[in-house]
């Protein structure tokens, strides 16, 4: 059964990033399975309006007040005029939010259960509970996820944390890890003999590479350079590693505001021609810059999945990672060497690679294969579809949960999982928040509701033009509309891609 | 009662024409909107005309005989009153309530848009595109307000920005889809 979904994050391209790629490779796939997806972002420095991505993705860059790494403003109520302007005109049925700082995520779940609209939440970030924006953020969870259907983390780790946070059913949150496109992600040796690859016949396997004892060992380093990615840990242990052995080199891309810390480090020791810094890396030229290495190294102090150590391991490097939040999940052991997240364990363990690589104990040629098993979107999309299965009661909750006989199911719950709309309900869910939040909570609900009533009168449900959908593929035209003979909305689409090209509304 | 939601008027005098007006007159289909036009305008002519006549009569000595009897107090008045009153008065007098939006499409010519002005003595903002300058007409959304709405716009060669087609009313899906079709048709020989 197609469904209509929203994806709403604060965080999409033109940003690069984790999240970013999530959203757009599950929402492409998910169109690819019949389904109608648009995004709903925030503008961003020259993408403001309404925009078209491959294959009839629709996005919508609602113009709106950035105040910090590219979160919005959370002004609670100020986004709903235009939330329900796009839900009714798009004939959304779920509304899909990402990561837990985007603000616009949180608020477009609040209104759209107000609207009575299924809503799944998905967390990419694993949080503290001690500092006080922690505190801060979690109430905030807490919040917009007393009454959410269903939760999603991309890892066991990060679904462990999502629970803790917001104090949640663990049956009602899932995981699905991310995923990685194989196919931009090949290794050195594959991309030569790309021509057999493409036509489907089981590569010949690339010859496994020798390095001896004096061979140069290059280390990638590529990641955003903040201090939850351990750019100090790296700061700290670059050194020392070079320094046990002259012939490493590494290369490290990416930008951030540890950047200066990092290059004035380099600049204090001399090591200038040992460290290459290439700085911000576009998407698409990652797998470039990794092929040149043989060992990915990274420091990352929090991570709820780790992308990028997948695509790295895919390339075909040998990866070195921080024993930290969900990374464990990722890649099996023989990828892999961990370390705790301090010094002296990361450089003993990147010199146990390096030995190891030397002593050509590993074979890194099977990774890009072993990878393109493990992990694809088109699996992600389908284990999304599950739960949007789930929450809509198209499968019954036996299915969906396995076997609830224990039937530990709150009182505010009409079926498991699948949660009533009814503002008494809604009440209920939010008051147990805590002693003043519940109420507090509570009564941003009933504003919401009026103000959604509000709206109701004075922006009618009739007065708004329902949006054509992009034609499908394949001839399929169940949902072109009534009037229109086929070819139209199709010349229509294509003028309306020519427009992003060519120029904006004044 | 003044305006009535954008309702689309399409004029095609030959095949290689055609005219579409978006406007907010009312329509004048019922008695009562009918009756409604007349007490209005005739309630507008009394009241030009009333203004008229007080102008002249402070203005003009010949007048003040009639002033004398019934309306001293507009003699008394001083020009500082009757100045932005009669000002007022003319500006409600010539107001346009609602607003009238069209565009014209000429083959092998171009096509012109227009906007009627907000009062009936300012001419209207017109502007004409020679097809040779038109690289596209287009359908495509954007904000507005607290809104999205459809826009039909023009691709102007040489040009960083694009002509919207009725700017003021930005009429729904339906409406402007029927002009994109119609204008393109016209515009454009059709390919046998």
């Amino acid at each position: 059964m197609p469904y209509n979904i929203a994806m709403v994050s604060d965080f999409f391209f033109p940003q690069p990033g984790g999240v970013e790629s999530h959203i757009y490779q599950l929402s492409t796939k998910l169109i690819d399975r019949g389904h109608k997806v648009v995004i709903i972002t925030h503008a961003y420095e020259g993408r403001k309006g309404v925009r078209y991505l491959t294959n009839g993705l629709k996005v919508y860059h609602v113009p709106f007040l950035v105040i910090y790494r590219e979160s919005t403003m959370p002004t609670v109520f100020s986004f709903f005029p235009i939330f329900r302007n796009i839900i009714i005109r798009e004939e959304i049925e779920i509304v899909h939010g990402h990561a837990s700082l985007s603000s616009l995520c949180h608020e477009a779940i609040l209104h759209a259960r107000t609207m009575g609209l299924r809503t799944v939440f998905t967390d990419h970030s694993l949080f503290g509970f001690a500092d006080a924006a922690s505190i801060l953020t979690n109430k905030l969870l807490k919040f917009t996820l007393s009454d959410v259907d269903h939760c999603i983390g991309v890892s066991h780790t990060c679904k462990e944390n999502t629970v803790l946070r917001a104090s949640l059913d663990p049956l009602m949150v899932s995981v699905i890890p991310n995923a990685v496109v194989a196919e931009n992600f090949q290794p050195l040796a594959l991309q030569k003999n790309s021509k057999l690859y493409s036509y489907d016949a089981r590569p010949a396997p690339p010859p496994p590479q020798h390095l001896g004892p004096h061979d140069t060992i290059t280390i990638v380093v590529i990641s955003r350079l903040f201090y939850n990615k351990g750019t100090d840990l790296l700061i700290a242990a670059l050194p020392r590693i070079l320094a046990a052995d002259p012939h490493v080199r590494f290369i490290i891309a990416g930008s951030g505001p540890k950047a200066i810390d990092l290059e004035q480090m380099l600049e204090r020791r001399v090591l200038q021609d040992r460290v290459e810094l290439l700085g911000p890396v576009r998407h698409e030229e990652v797998r470039d810059v990794m092929v040149r290495g043989h060992i990915y190294l990274h420091p990352s102090l929090t991570e709820a999945f780790g992308t990028v150590i997948v695509e790295a391991a895919s390339c075909g490097l040998y990866v070195v990672c921080t024993r930290v939040g969900g990374i464990p999940e990722v890649l099996p052991p023989h990828m892999t060497t961990f370390a705790k997240p301090e010094e002296d364990d990361l450089v003993g363990a990147t010199q146990k690679a390096i030995a190891a690589l030397r002593a050509n104990r590993i074979r890194t040629e099977g990774f890009h294969e072993q990878v393109k098993k493990m992990y694809s979107w088109t699996d992600v999309a389908e284990r999304t579809e599950r739960v949007y299965d789930g929450i809509t009661g198209a499968i019954s909750e036996e299915e969906f949960y396995g076997d609830v006989s224990g039937g530990g199911w709150s009182a505010t719950r009409g079926r498991a999982g699948v949660q009533s709309f009814a503002l008494i309900d809604r009440l209920k869910r939010y008051y147990g928040c805590g002693i003043w939040a519940g109420k507090l909570f509570c009564l941003c609900v009933i504003i919401d509701y009026l103000l959604f009533q509000l709206l109701e009168m004075l922006a009618p449900r009739a007065n708004i033009d329902i949006c054509r959908n992009w034609p499908r593929k394949g001839g399929k035209s169940e949902r072109v509309d009534e009037e229109g003979d086929e070819a139209t909305p199709l010349r229509m689409a294509r003028s309306r891609a020519s427009s992003r090209r060519k120029g904006r509304l004044r | 009662m003044l305006t009535t939601r954008p309702h689309l008027t399409t004029l095609r005098p030959s095949p290689t024409t055609i005219s579409y007006t978006v406007s907010t007159a009312s329509r004048r289909e019922t008695l009562r909107s009918k009756l409604f036009h007349h007490i209005l305008l005739s309630l507008r002519i009394i009241l030009g005309l009333a203004t008229l006549a007080v102008l002249l009569a402070k203005s003009l000595d010949e007048f003040h005989y009639m002033l004398n009897s019934w309306l001293e107090y507009i003699d008394k008045a001083p020009w500082s009153h009757v100045g932005p009153l009669s000002f007022a008065s003319f500006f409600l007098v010539f107001r346009r309530f609602h607003t009238e939006e069209s565009l014209l499409t000429l083959r092998s010519l171009g096509i012109q848009t227009s906007t009627l002005s907000p009062s009936y003595l300012l001419p209207s903002n017109t502007r004409f595109i020679p097809s040779s300058q038109i690289r596209d007409i287009f359908i495509h959304e954007a904000f507005r307000g607290f809104e999205v709405r459809h826009y039909l716009a023009v691709v102007v060669e040489g040009e960083g920005e694009v002509v919207v087609v009725f700017p003021k009313l930005l009429p729904g899906r339906a409406i402007v889809e029927e002009v994109w079709r119609g204008a393109r048709e016209c515009l454009y020989e059709p390919k046998d």
